[in-house]
């Protein structure tokens, strides 16, 4: 246990933090995020004797699927729960309760909170003339955020054990959660209108008013047919269609 | 309203129920059942944290399921009942005949299992237990997001 912490263990969650950052390469539909989650734990493991390891890294690559970016949280709470001596059973019954959760939140969290949050903010910044300052500001700030909340997941797990829990009720987490939504939903409708602006800025009257007639018909669709259709799709076959119409109506 | 959606799903609660389906259906409640996860405190700590606060999570056993699933039914909000194993799923349904259709949202590998859609691996006695609640009147469909197709259970059984 005493290997574990220290310098030895700080430079194996060195290691760790480096190897999640690949974590999404191992993506596949078997086991999803499994094999690169068992490749960035396997540094925290190698003090585990002989006849612990091998069983140990091997439970690291089974099936899981959590946000990239909190999947630290479940490798440092189940190599924490080997090197305490956890049970097989129980270690794999804390990674399987920790995918939802962990997926849940950092979705919550990033893709419906940090990322458009900034992204608005940014978007908002072009259109009021900030330049490619705003998108290197962008790039600066996500990524602060990004890393350190890899750092932190992977710090808590492995502090935390198979007492993780603790570790999602820290306050921060919870500010973060009530305060990103509002903030994502006031930087995103403010971005609208000024890129929406910005953008058809060099067209004629009519031309504005043809886009403006577009993203309604498509807000609508959307709130009407959102089971059927998604905004990816709706997006990409009106600019198809704009492509086709601006050959054959140059 | 009622349980809009029955769903086999291995990871339970996470973001493609919560926001995946929970969203379009405006779903306020999550009725989780597993016997082992109805008796696990730390674990109910942990999935109830992949929800936001407004959405209630209920845990119940098979047990308790059959017993108050009359009372989910009859709930005015719109709800989802998820089960993380294909046996959970006929053991509902074989006390609760009120069951009707199940969605097989995501089921992974594991040892024993073959690839039977991308998102859905089944040994092969899970697949035959699948058909045998088809044959008894179960619609059993695979779909792992509201978007994607329904595939019907003889496509992947």
């Amino acid at each position: 246990m005493a290997a574990v912490n220290g310098a030895r263990g700080k430079g194996a969650l060195a290691r760790a933090l480096l190897r999640l950052f690949a974590v999404q390469g191992s993506y596949n539909y078997e086991r999803m995020l499994g094999v690169g989650v068992g490749v960035a734990e396997e540094p925290l493991l190698r003090d585990l004797d002989a006849t612990r390891y091998g069983p140990a890294v091997a439970r690291g690559g089974h099936f899981f699927n959590a946000h990239p970016y909190l999947a630290g949280l479940a490798i440092g709470a189940a190599a924490r729960a080997e090197h305490d001596g956890a049970s097989p059973d129980q270690i794999e019954r804390l990674r399987e309760a920790l995918c939802g959760p962990l997926g849940s939140l950092g979705d919550r969290l990033v893709w419906a909170g940090w990322l458009p949050f900034l992204s608005g903010l940014t978007m908002a910044a072009i259109a009021l003339g900030a330049g490619w300052i705003a998108v290197a500001a962008f790039l600066c700030v996500y990524n602060i955020g990004h890393v350190a909340l890899r750092w932190w997941a992977l710090k808590a797990g492995w502090t935390h054990g198979t007492r993780v829990s603790v570790a999602l009720h820290h306050p921060m987490l919870q500010k973060a959660g009530a305060v990103l939504g509002p903030a994502m939903a006031f930087a995103v409708g403010a971005a609208l209108p000024l890129t929406a602006a910005f953008l058809s800025g060099p067209f004629d009257a009519w031309a504005r008013i043809a886009l403006a007639i577009v993203a309604a018909l498509s807000f609508i669709l959307l709130r009407l047919r959102g089971d059927r259709v998604n905004g990816l799709r709706l997006s990409l076959a009106v600019a198809a269609l704009a492509l086709v119409a601006g050959v054959l109506w140059p | 309203m009622t349980l809009a959606l029955y769903r086999i799903d291995d990871r339970l609660i996470h973001g493609q129920v919560v926001v995946g389906w929970g969203q379009p259906l405006n779903c306020s409640f999550i009725v989780l059942v597993d016997d082992e996860v109805s008796s696990s405190d730390w674990e109910q700590d942990l999935y109830r944290m992949g929800v936001s606060p407004q959405i209630e999570v209920i845990f119940a056993s098979v047990e308790q399921a059959a017993a108050q699933f009359s009372d989910w039914e009859a709930d005015a909000r719109v709800g989802i009942l998820l089960v993380g194993d294909v046996e959970t799923a006929v053991a509902l349904a074989a006390r609760v005949p009120q069951v009707k259709r199940f969605n097989v949202g995501g089921v992974h590998h594991r040892a024993g299992r073959t690839e039977r859609l991308r998102f859905v691996y089944l040994t092969d006695e899970e697949a035959s237990k699948l058909r045998e609640l088809a044959a008894r009147g179960v619609e059993v469909t695979a779909q792992d997001v509201p978007t994607a197709r329904a595939v019907p259970i003889g496509e992947f059984t």
